[in-house]
């Protein structure tokens, strides 16, 4: 094919690309009532993760053929649902308990970054990028059963309407999962609600969906990258979150933040959150530029990654509130 | 370059565009059509000024699973995601097209969603595609509950339709016409070539096609859009002289007759420019059409009548001719 001597940069996608590690170890979240609970907690909590992540660290050598991988650790403080404390009392309290546990934190990100950073609606950039999962029977009219704000797994169950005279009432019929094996796990997930004013909140496995497209590189808006790290070089924290960068680096020498493949040690209470967080990822249609940089990358360096985003992610549950 | 997703090789590819006059009183500037066509926020609009105001929406997908439109009856079940966009041309004629690509073969059983949508615009047949037989059922239009991609280009038009940057009120009457298409693998060695183009009923026109392999169909369908919109604008102008009783010598029909074709001058006949955006080797496609029945042969008879009527209302009735006697 001849290339044409003349070109418009705005009639042409372009996307910009972001380096990757190998894997993206998330240490654990924290909510205000983690907070709250005192030091001990985030002292058990690191504990606890600490035999995990040397387990993920030797899984990640054996899939990189025995070579030393590029990892990168992460760290998610919830500052959207709920504001508590400031970064200048939480952070070097997190950072002296991990270090007790003898794990470094690379990377600092803040809940509220998955909605909005800077200008840039990013949870709603991803809203938009929500390709739902066709039931059988869908031709190309708009499913008539689509719910907007909620996110399912399959069919949900039809409406009862009340009885009409003279009509039987429909009886109940199941939802069904389009995945099903012989059997229905059916989940329905609450993507985000508004408020009397309109003011929208995203719900929490809907950002920890974003979350996670973040620490696998598939991020976009306008093909420009979002959530890039911050050099961590103020000497301390400041007094508000907002003053914060949505992510820091706090390691200078860590690997790249995002990674083929992401993996997170978490307490088991966190299991319907990232089972609905499966759900969403599985029909997010990712930037398809970003995910070939992805394919092509991993591909040169031999370490293939699953086709499917949702399978590119894995998690380890600790018994545990 | 590793290799992308495993894909068998598409054996088929098909679409369907809808074009139609966009219904606002004035066209629309480059930052509005940007706007209008905002589908998806932090995906860009593609703008070009180059060789006319052009502006595409980014892509869109739908997901699908049903059976294939055939036309020896064969219910193959396929899934996957149909490509939709919206363009813009001149700031005035609007144009939705939906498209995918089908390989030759499928799994037995449905995959997981996942594995679909980083295969954007892929329709997957489960098992075997009888390609021959779906193109042709494809382009005899689906019956109800088959893979529709009309149905598809419809609803985009709809949402498109409905932005308040529209105010409701077009600088004509026009109808808006389909465009079906289906591209079929070529003869190893061969070049692409168009088998058929078809004016059918109801403002429908069918295109086949036959294509090299590898060739990519957001091409295809580029070709296929530019053949929707050459073709749309012929259809509106011949429809707007086909309303004028010329020659009728009354001077009342005068205003009439300018009056009805103003509006080709003011919107429509700098927008003729065949193949200006599809590239160079399915450009090439455009030649037959041009020698027979010749579009931009009948487009310059066009142009010159509706010059040709309006020169001669520019002249004083008094002086254009000699009025029937009552």
């Amino acid at each position: 094919m001849t290339e044409s001597v003349f070109s418009e940069t705005a009639a042409e996608p372009r996307t910009q690309s972001v380096p990757l590690a190998h894997l993206s170890l998330e240490l654990g979240h924290l909510y205000m009532e983690d907070f709250e609970a005192g030091p001990e907690r985030l002292r058990a909590h690191f504990a606890e993760v600490r035999p995990w992540a040397e387990a993920a660290r030797a899984a990640a050598t054996a899939r990189a053929g025995g070579k030393r991988p590029r990892i990168s650790t992460c760290f998610l403080i919830d500052d959207y649902f709920t504001r508590f404390s400031t970064p200048a009392e939480v952070v070097p309290m997190l950072l002296a308990e991990a270090e007790r546990a003898g794990l470094g934190v690379d990377y600092l990100a803040r809940e509220s970054g998955c909605a909005v950073t800077g200008k840039v609606p990013v949870a709603e950039a991803v809203a938009a990028r929500i390709v739902e999962s066709p039931p059988p029977g869908s031709y190309g009219l708009r499913p008539p059963a689509a719910q907007t704000g909620w996110l399912a797994n399959g069919e949900r169950s039809p409406v009862a309407r009340a009885p009409q005279a003279m009509k039987r009432a429909v009886p109940w019929q199941p939802p069904h999962e389009t995945a099903a094996r012989r059997h229905s796990i059916f989940l329905d997930v609450e993507l985000w609600s508004d408020d009397a004013d309109g003011v929208r909140t995203w719900s929490c496995p809907f950002l920890a969906a974003v979350w996670q497209l973040a620490r696998l590189g598939l991020l976009r808006n306008e093909g420009e990258a979002l959530l890039a790290p911050q050099p961590h070089t103020a000497a301390g924290f400041p007094d508000k979150w907002d003053e914060l960068p949505s992510l820091l680096r706090l390691n200078d020498r860590a690997a790249p933040f995002s990674a083929y493949r992401t993996c997170s040690v978490l307490p088991t209470r966190f299991l319907p959150v990232e089972h609905a967080v499966r759900v969403i990822l599985d029909q997010i249609e990712a930037d398809p530029a970003a995910l070939e940089q992805v394919t092509d990358r991993s591909g040169r360096e031999g370490m293939t990654v699953p086709p499917s985003v949702a399978d590119r992610i894995s998690y380890v549950y600790y018994a545990g509130h | 370059m590793a290799p992308r997703q495993s894909t068998p090789p598409a054996v088929l590819a098909c679409g369907e565009i809808r074009t139609c006059l966009l219904p606002a009183r004035q066209a629309l500037d480059i930052r509005s059509a940007a706007q209008l066509l905002g589908l998806r926020p932090g995906e860009r609009v593609l703008l070009s000024e180059r060789p006319g105001l052009y502006a595409r929406s980014p892509d869109t997908l739908t997901g699908v699973d049903c059976p294939l439109p055939s036309a020896n009856g064969a219910r193959v079940r396929a899934v996957g995601t149909v490509t939709a966009h919206a363009a813009l041309t001149e700031g005035r004629v609007l144009q939705t097209s939906a498209h995918c690509r089908l390989p030759g073969t499928g799994p037995d059983q449905r995959r997981p969603w996942g594995e679909y949508l980083v295969r954007p615009g892929v329709v997957e047949p489960l098992g075997k595609l009888p390609h021959e037989a779906v193109a042709q059922g494809v382009l005899g239009g689906p019956r109800h509950g088959d893979l529709d991609v009309g149905l598809i280009a419809d609803g985009l038009l709809t949402r498109v339709l409905r932005h308040p940057l529209l105010d409701q009120r077009p600088p004509f009457r026009s109808r808006p016409t389909r465009l079906r298409w289906a591209a079929l693998p070529a003869a190893p060695g061969e070049g692409p070539s168009l088998e058929r183009f078809t004016l059918a009923e109801d403002e429908l026109r069918t295109v086949r096609l036959r294509v090299p392999e590898g060739t990519s169909d957001a091409g295809i369908a580029a070709l296929c859009d530019d053949l929707a919109l050459h073709d749309w604008l012929l259809t509106t102008v011949v429809r707007m002289l086909d309303g004028l009783r010329l020659g009728a010598g009354a001077a009342q029909d005068a205003d009439a007759v300018v009056r009805t074709l103003r509006p080709a001058v003011d919107h429509l006949l700098h927008l003729w420019m065949p193949g200006a955006r599809v590239g160079r080797r399915l450009a090439a496609l455009w030649d037959p059409l041009e020698e027979r029945p010749g579009f931009t042969r009948q487009w310059q008879a066009l142009v010159q009548r509706i010059r040709d009527q309006l020169t001669l209302h520019a002249i004083p009735a008094a002086h254009r001719e000699v009025e029937p006697a009552p």
